[in-house]
């Protein structure tokens, strides 16, 4: 059987349109154009690729070294030193403490921005005029840059003279003391970053198809069970893409502890990456600071993995191809 | 057989959301190993320019050459702006000045890429003297003795014996672990520097009828006796950010005075003593004071805060760098209301006191050809002329020079600045960086910074210095 793909016949032998009527041939391309034509397109993501693989060597590389600004011309191969150092929980540059605030974070601010965004999405899902000028707003605070937004947040959460606890009526409270300081950057986060969960949900939602609802709802069935048996199903994969993005983005959180009290007090908001920073940037520790950073890199690839995974079954649930 | 739906679509909806996926993926792991290609190996340094300068002194001899400075805007920094002090550089020696101004958060991190990747883009940058310790061993700073010791190279007239010894050693070091400031190469000139000392509300004092404290107990009473957290005022402001320059103000100074040190040297290994008992008794006053006469958000606080909440009158005290406390005299809230004081002398009467300067020093991988051009504009902006002019101006607060000092500076400041000449007198003789130097100064202070903050937050004292000894000395001694 011959399929129509463009509205002429495969293998059919009329000339394309143009051509007909005598039309001038277009000039013949030299062989060596055609072959090279190919590569030369690949150039630019040959370029760009490199452009990423160089620097993730030379970080790799780093790992095996004792590269730092006191060994900075005589660095020496030292195999998996670094490593045994970050990763035994006897030694003084243990991962332990930033590898379990990155979690935390990333955990935290992942359910919540999710769940919110899933809800805000549903809301404005429905066509009232608040919901279509909400739509719009609502993605505001992702044009603002996470350093300035933070640095916005740290004055509302000062203690002395902070928006937060003069509308909450909170006095003194110090939204930045240890105990709160990693719940109030999560809060940051989900600021920052609902709007994306909820604009990439709502989209998700638009783009379902109307019959299953119309049927569920001739058949009288209630919003709770159709959001339950049809809906979520169905945007799941979209709340997976949505989840993928913010776990991964979490995982590798810099900005907001960083600008809000530099990873304090204490450790309580020292991060993987905010550690990366002041071994690879501050202190001069290059090896030291790429091997966490590898680290994170693995954490993350591991977790990427995992989750593609899981997509790629809602997917399938979603399609109907798999129970 | 082809879906004819699919072939129109191009992508099905399954295709859109496994890229969607995959492209998270990348996001979020690719750039991560990428931010780890930093550093490039420069090459070292070697051999100074100054010997290539013979013959008679001459302000011209590098004329017609141009060099770029790096700078962090700063009262030193503007006061020389407002005198066109380069300006007038550059009619003396015929040399061009050009300047970038990086603001100080983000100053040292930039200083210490463009250095580090060997990049001569900037020949002289303003510095602090620790940064000697870490800039100093690979060989990023020339040394500027040669340049100092070459009268074909500087002035008769500079006198650098003028320079008040504390800051002089304090910029000198032969980068042995532990080894005493005051030995090794001149790696930056002192251009204007800052003493940690005690700003205070002198009307709200005078109006109760008290004086600053002498001794820390005192002090801490005092600072509680100030405090009326129902009017948002309280006793004493000091840094408690996560950062080395929370130690270094008045922390190090208290601790110095009390008789406490960082590290002994035995034989080249440095055995930290920041967990000492003297030291914990310390670090207990020192939290214990800021949990109750503090600012509410004290682990955020850094100088500008500080100074701010004295400026808006809700700090009675400040325990800082007076240079960033002068300014506040003017122009504020409690504009000529304020008052200086030494602070509480320690138990054996000490005012040892903690210092920071800002220096200039010389790019060693700049074009040899720009080196003498460099040098020059260093012995300009340090030179008496250049300094008395800044002085006058009255927002040049330390000048680094004992003749700048009792000459120009102490006719601008007049009895304006109450307390500010006596206190500075007070303590200069004892003013010099009390820190041991070491490689790993940044890293290490500010781990200290960090245990502080730990023991603000209920950590024990104790257990905490030990712990923060033991990490320390896998660091300093590695």
């Amino acid at each position: 059987m011959t399929s129509t793909v463009t509205g002429r016949s495969v293998g059919s032998e009329t000339p394309p349109t143009g051509m007909e009527g005598g039309g001038v041939p277009p000039p013949s391309i030299p062989k060596w154009r055609r072959s090279a034509w190919p590569y030369l397109l690949s150039v630019p993501a040959v370029v760009l690729t490199a452009g990423i693989l160089y620097p993730f060597a030379v970080g790799v590389y780093y790992t095996v070294l004792n590269y730092s600004i006191e060994h900075q011309y005589d660095a020496f191969f030292v195999g998996l030193d670094n490593f045994k150092s970050v990763l035994s929980p006897s030694s003084t540059f243990f991962v332990g403490n930033a590898a379990k605030v990155t979690i935390e974070y990333a955990l935290a601010a992942t359910i919540i921005e999710t769940v919110l965004g899933v809800g805000i999405a549903l809301l404005l899902n429905r066509a009232t005029v608040i919901g279509r000028t909400f739509e719009k707003v609502l993605i505001l605070p992702l044009m603002i840059a996470p350093a300035i937004a933070a640095t916005m947040w740290k004055f509302m959460f000062n203690a002395d003279f902070g928006v937060l606890n003069y509308i909450l009526g909170l006095g003194r409270f110090d939204w930045l003391s240890k105990g709160f300081v990693l719940p109030s950057a999560v809060l940051v986060d989900v600021w920052i970053y609902t709007p994306f969960v909820a604009v990439l949900v709502l989209a998700g939602i638009r783009s379902l198809p109307r019959e299953p609802f119309e049927a569920s709802s001739v058949d009288a069935a209630g919003p709770l069970y159709m959001f339950r048996r049809l809906m979520l199903p169905l945007i799941w994969p979209y709340i997976l893409v949505a989840v993928i993005f913010r776990f991964m983005d979490c995982l590798k959180i810099f900005d907001i502890p960083q600008v809000l009290t530099n990873g304090g007090p204490g450790t309580a908001a020292s991060t993987l990456q905010v550690n990366a920073y002041k071994d690879l940037i501050q202190n001069g520790e290059f090896s030291r600071g790429s091997t966490y950073m590898f680290i994170l890199w693995i954490l993350v690839f591991i977790t990427a993995r995992l989750l593609v995974g899981v997509l790629g079954k809602a997917q399938r649930r979603a399609a109907g191809s798999e129970d | 057989m082809i879906d004819e739906r699919q072939l129109r679509a191009g992508l099905s909806r399954r295709d859109v959301l496994i890229g969607l996926g995959l492209a998270g993926a990348a996001l979020g792991s690719a750039p991560l190993l990428s931010a780890c290609g930093v550093g490039t190996s420069a090459p070292k340094s070697s051999s100074s320019g100054a010997a290539a300068v013979t013959g008679s002194f001459d302000w011209k001899k590098a004329k017609g050459k141009s060099i770029r400075v790096l700078r962090t805007p700063h009262a030193y920094v503007s006061s020389y702006d407002s005198l066109n002090l380069y300006k007038e550089f550059t009619d003396l020696t015929g040399i061009e000045v050009n300047v970038d101004d990086i603001p100080e958060s983000d100053y040292f991190t930039k200083l210490t890429s463009e250095l580090q990747g060997g990049g001569s883009a900037h020949e002289v940058f303003m510095t602090g003297a620790y940064f000697i310790w870490q800039y100093g061993p690979p060989g990023w700073m020339e040394d500027l003795t040669p340049w100092l010791k070459n009268s074909a190279a500087t002035s008769a007239d500079y006198d650098f014996e003028d320079i008040f010894e504390g800051l002089r050693t304090s910029t000198r070091w032969d980068f042995k672990n532990g080894s005493a400031l005051g030995n090794g190469g001149q790696f930056a000139i002192p251009w204007g520097f800052e003493t940690n000392v005690v700003a205070y509300n002198k009307e709200v004092f005078d109006k109760r009828g008290i004086k600053p404290a002498e001794t820390l107990d005192n002090l801490m009473q005092l600072a509680v006796d100030l405090t009326d957290r129902s009017k948002g005022t309280y006793g004493i402001a000091f840094r408690g950010s996560k950062s080395w320059a929370t130690i270094h103000p008045g922390f190090m100074t208290q601790f110095t005075r009390e008789g406490a040190k960082d590290y002994t040297v035995d034989g080249g290994k440095l055995t930290p003593v920041m967990n000492s008992d003297t030291a914990v008794t310390f670090t207990k006053k020192w939290v214990e004071m800021a949990k109750t006469a503090g600012p509410t958000g004290w682990t955020s606080y850094e100088y500008p805060q500080c100074t701010q909440d004295l400026a808006d009158g809700k700090a009675m005290m400040v325990y800082d760098a007076d240079s960033a406390t002068y300014p506040k005299n003017k122009g504020t809230a409690v504009a000529g209301k304020l008052g200086w004081h030494p602070g509480p002398a320690g138990p054996d009467g000490s005012y040892a006191t903690n210092l920071w300067i800002w220096s200039l020093a010389m790019n060693s991988a700049a074009k040899e050809e720009n080196k003498l051009a460099a040098w020059l504009f260093i012995q300009y902006c340090t030179s008496k002329e250049a300094l008395n002019k800044a002085a006058t101006t009255g927002n040049f607060a330390d000048p680094v020079r004992k003749s700048v000092f009792d000459g120009a500076f102490k006719t601008s400041i007049g009895d304006k600045y109450p307390g500010y000449v006596e206190t500075f007198e007070k303590v200069i003789a004892s003013t010099k960086i009390q820190f041991t130097p070491q490689k790993k100064f940044f890293e290490t202070t500010e781990d200290w910074a960090t245990a502080v903050q730990d023991i603000y937050g209920g950590q024990d004292a104790k257990t905490r210095l030990d712990a923060l000894a033991k990490a320390t000395s896998d660091k300093v001694n590695a």
